[in-house]
């Protein structure tokens, strides 16, 4: 036997091998499989390769014990498939899309069987759904719209809480945009489709999607889940106020609100945005810069006039929180004690912050007042690091006098023994 | 040998001298450089007797760089929170009305064991241990 000969067949050998066990291994996995599940709808279907796509293990309803006769019908103990999937045996197979959500209602419109899972669970899905943009369309016969299963999905349900369901809160705007982002589909109906390219760049996207924070709002928290529907003039402030308190309280009680509903102007949303709200900043007063009040305000207005005051206001208190702040790193930096000079920069930052939300009163009186406030605090607190500068500067000095006293004594006794010495 | 052990000894006197003027360099230098080490970190604080509270059901005290609010609840149990709201750092106020922990900028409401309930604040307050030692009021850190 020659070399070339003895080469191939060690290769015949080896891939003669990795064939064998990879029949053995798909083999073993069908029998386990096959073992693992009772149900014969499992059992039939995983051996003829024919399971449903995206099916998952995990699936939440495969996990309780609810298999595919729950949602499917007929006799899941049958293995002979007339049987098991006859109309006697109550088999409904698959569901249209219009069929959708009364199919998954069956059950989670019934308390008497949800209640066996979780004492508290809602009931109230598909009524809500049917209430939304999403369930009046598919009412009327539209087929491009979101059913349950869009959301979250048919045979891999997952709990909100598993971060790998696409209903978890920082999955919720990818899982919203395979339809909204899709263009094509959107333009049929006058809609955008950058809302979630939009809603990433903003302050909630950033905080959801970058930073992690679970608390932050994700398209459900705004829009509704099962009863998602577009917000109103008169329900966006309640529905922004629902995290921004102060915010929503103090524009409701100001006498901005009533010419904003009037004019059918949304509240938040005309200076914030919608999906896309950046991080308000002090410019956005900035009459020279920043068209939110003068939108509306022309020069000499009460309007204009108050946006120059809080513009002028909060950016000299947040100049002095940033100079006082510096103070206080230079203090720490040359060893002096600054826990008092950050317990009023507290002060400051709060006067400011709380100057900040002040402004949705359109008071000039409340915000000028507050903002006075940390400015005095701002100014205590500089105080305080002079008098540490102050007792650094003599520390330093009297250290420095010592010092030469004692390289004065040393010298003088160096000479004095040299002397006793010689 | 005079030579000798003149030499000696004005070299121990070298020494010498080297060594107390670095005795005296090295600690000026430390002044003027100072090393970059972590400030003393706080883990326990004396609050006041029991009897402070007997009109007052909270008191915001200094538990280092922390602000921490003290809370006294109906049965008489204390409680010490962080008076740092997890929102944008504001400091926390107690609401009697709503016996919750109110945060004045944004609205934010906590109940009375420091979760976040209501509003912007994405996180629970952090807790301190209270301990109350002959009748006076003991703050530590639960890091200690």
């Amino acid at each position: 036997m020659n070399i070339n000969t003895k080469f191939i067949c060690n290769i015949f050998a080896i891939v003669l091998v990795f064939t064998a066990i990879t029949f053995a291994n798909d083999n073993l996995q069908s029998a386990q499989n096959s073992k693992k599940y009772t149900d014969e709808c499992i059992k039939c279907h995983s051996e003829n390769d024919m399971m449903p796509e995206h099916f998952s293990e995990n699936d939440i309803h495969l996990q309780n014990g609810l298999s595919c006769a729950g949602c499917h019908g007929g006799l899941s103990t049958s293995a002979d498939e007339e049987i098991a999937m006859s109309k006697k045996n109550g088999f409904v197979g698959v569901p249209t899309k219009k069929e959708i959500p009364n199919f998954c209602g069956k059950c989670h419109s019934d308390i008497s069987k949800m209640q066996v899972f979780q004492a508290r669970i809602s009931t109230d899905q598909v009524s809500q759904y049917y209430i939304s943009k999403h369930g009046m369309q598919l009412k009327i016969g539209n087929k491009d719209v979101a059913t349950c299963i869009d959301c979250h999905t048919s045979h891999s349900i997952l709990p909100a809480s598993d971060t790998r369901s696409t209903v978890y809160a920082a999955n919720i705007p990818n899982t919203c945009n395979n339809c909204h982002g899709n263009s094509d589909l959107m333009n049929k109906y006058n809609l955008k489709s950058n809302q979630v390219e939009e809603y990433s760049k903003g302050v909630h996207g950033i905080a959801l999607l970058e930073k992690h924070d679970n608390s932050a709002p994700a398209c459900n928290d705004c829009h509704g889940n099962h009863g998602a529907a577009p917000p109103g003039v008169k329900s966006i402030s309640h529905i922004c106020g629902s995290c921004h308190v102060n915010n929503m309280n103090f524009f409701n009680n100001s006498n901005m609100a009533e010419p904003f509903a009037g004019l059918e102007i949304k509240a938040c949303e005309q200076c914030h945005g919608n999906h896309l709200i950046a991080k308000p900043s002090d410019e956005m007063l900035n009459v020279k810069t920043s068209t939110t009040c003068t939108e509306c305000h022309d020069k000499g207005e009460d309007g204009y006039i108050a946006s120059e005051m809080f513009y002028e206001k909060l950016t000299q208190l947040s100049e002095l929180y940033d100079s006082t702040k510096a103070m206080s790193e230079k203090i720490a930096i040359i060893g002096m004690n600054n826990i008092e000079i950050e317990y009023e920069l507290k002060n400051v930052k709060q006067a400011l912050i709380q100057s900040r939300t002040l402004v949705h009163t359109f008071d000039t009186s409340k915000v000028v007042g507050r903002t006075n406030e940390g400015v005095l605090a701002s100014l205590n607190a500089l105080k305080l690091a002079d008098h540490e500068i102050e007792e650094h500067d003599n520390r330093r000095i009297g250290y420095g006098i010592s010092t030469l006293i004692l390289i004065l004594l040393a010298g003088a006794l160096y000479l004095k023994i040299k002397g006793l010495n010689t | 040998m005079g030579t000798n052990r003149r030499k000696f000894l004005n070299s121990l006197l070298g020494i010498g001298g080297i060594g107390a003027l670095s005795a005296i360099i090295y600690p000026i230098m430390s002044y003027l450089v100072p090393p970059k080490i972590a400030e003393v970190k706080v883990n326990s604080l004396k609050v006041g007797p029991v009897s402070d509270f007997a009109n007052i059901n909270s008191k915001i005290v200094k538990f280092g760089r922390t602000p921490v609010i003290l809370l006294k609840d109906n049965q008489g149990n204390f409680k010490a929170l962080s008076a740092t709201c997890t929102h944008l750092d504001c400091i926390v106020q107690f609401d009697n009305e709503q016996q919750q922990i109110l945060c004045a900028c944004h609205g934010g409401r906590y109940d009375l064991t420091g979760k976040n309930v209501s509003g912007p604040p994405p996180k629970p307050l952090k807790e301190f241990n209270v301990n109350i030692i002959d009748n006076e009021i003991r703050i530590t850190s639960q890091e200690a």
